[in-house]
């Protein structure tokens, strides 16, 4: 896969801890945020979501992802970097489809950047969801 | 001159393809008429339309390997 910001199904354990190894490095920050978005059992018209097949554009991905960041350190003056991963293929409920990390010199901006930078994914990343349920049949969203 | 067409979400199920080459479609909106032709059901979905991974609803011309993608609303995060 030719981006940084997909991972083809689940985002991992080992990818999270990837992610934490790195802080290390970073020693200008002071706190770290960390988004995990988790694929829900939602009961719908009286089935229950097993799994979410998630697709995507990868090469706007590319490009919208590196605007969420441009905005996120451009709004916020504290934050100092920003790691976005999304899912792609089939995650099944309790799974995690997205981690966001955001390290800031400080916890306040750490917690603001963190949420305003899932707000942007949810509005601006070309990310399509199927939800398929127990029964096998599919929604998308 | 051919351009790349790119089907997300719904419509990859819709037209049954993910993506599709079109032949001599000079511009965005004569591309439209052609998949909505091919396509009659595509009419009933929501859906916005880059080129070269721009969003735009300008009837832009399209030149030889240009990619234009229908999108339905994004559903990520």
């Amino acid at each position: 896969m030719g981006t940084k910001y997909l991972t083809d199904g689940p985002v991992s354990q080992n990818l999270i801890s990837h992610l934490i190894e790195k802080i290390g490095e970073k020693t200008d920050s002071g706190g770290h945020m960390i988004f995990l978005g988790q694929v829900r059992a939602d009961i719908i018209n009286g089935k229950e979501v097993k799994a979410i097949e998630y697709s995507a554009y990868e090469s706007m991905v590319n490009v919208e992802a590196e605007n969420i960041k441009k905005q996120i350190l451009s709004q916020f003056g504290d934050v100092k970097s920003i790691d976005i991963i999304h899912s792609t293929g089939v995650v099944s409920a309790g799974e995690l489809s997205l981690v966001v990390l955001v390290s800031a010199g400080h916890r306040l901006q750490a917690f603001q950047a963190c949420s305003k930078t899932v707000e942007l994914i949810k509005d601006k990343l070309p990310v399509w969801k199927k939800e398929i349920f127990d029964d096998d049949s599919h929604m998308w969203k | 001159m051919e351009v790349k067409v790119f089907f997300f979400g719904v419509l990859a199920e819709v037209t049954g393809t993910g993506f599709k080459h079109y032949r001599d479609v000079k511009s965005i909106s004569v591309l439209k008429l052609r998949i909505q032709d091919e396509f009659p059901e595509i009419v009933h979905y929501n859906f916005r339309i880059s080129l070269n991974n721009e969003i735009t609803d300008k009837d832009l011309l399209l030149k030889s390997g240009d990619e234009v993608a229908f999108m339905p609303p994004f559903a990520g995060g």
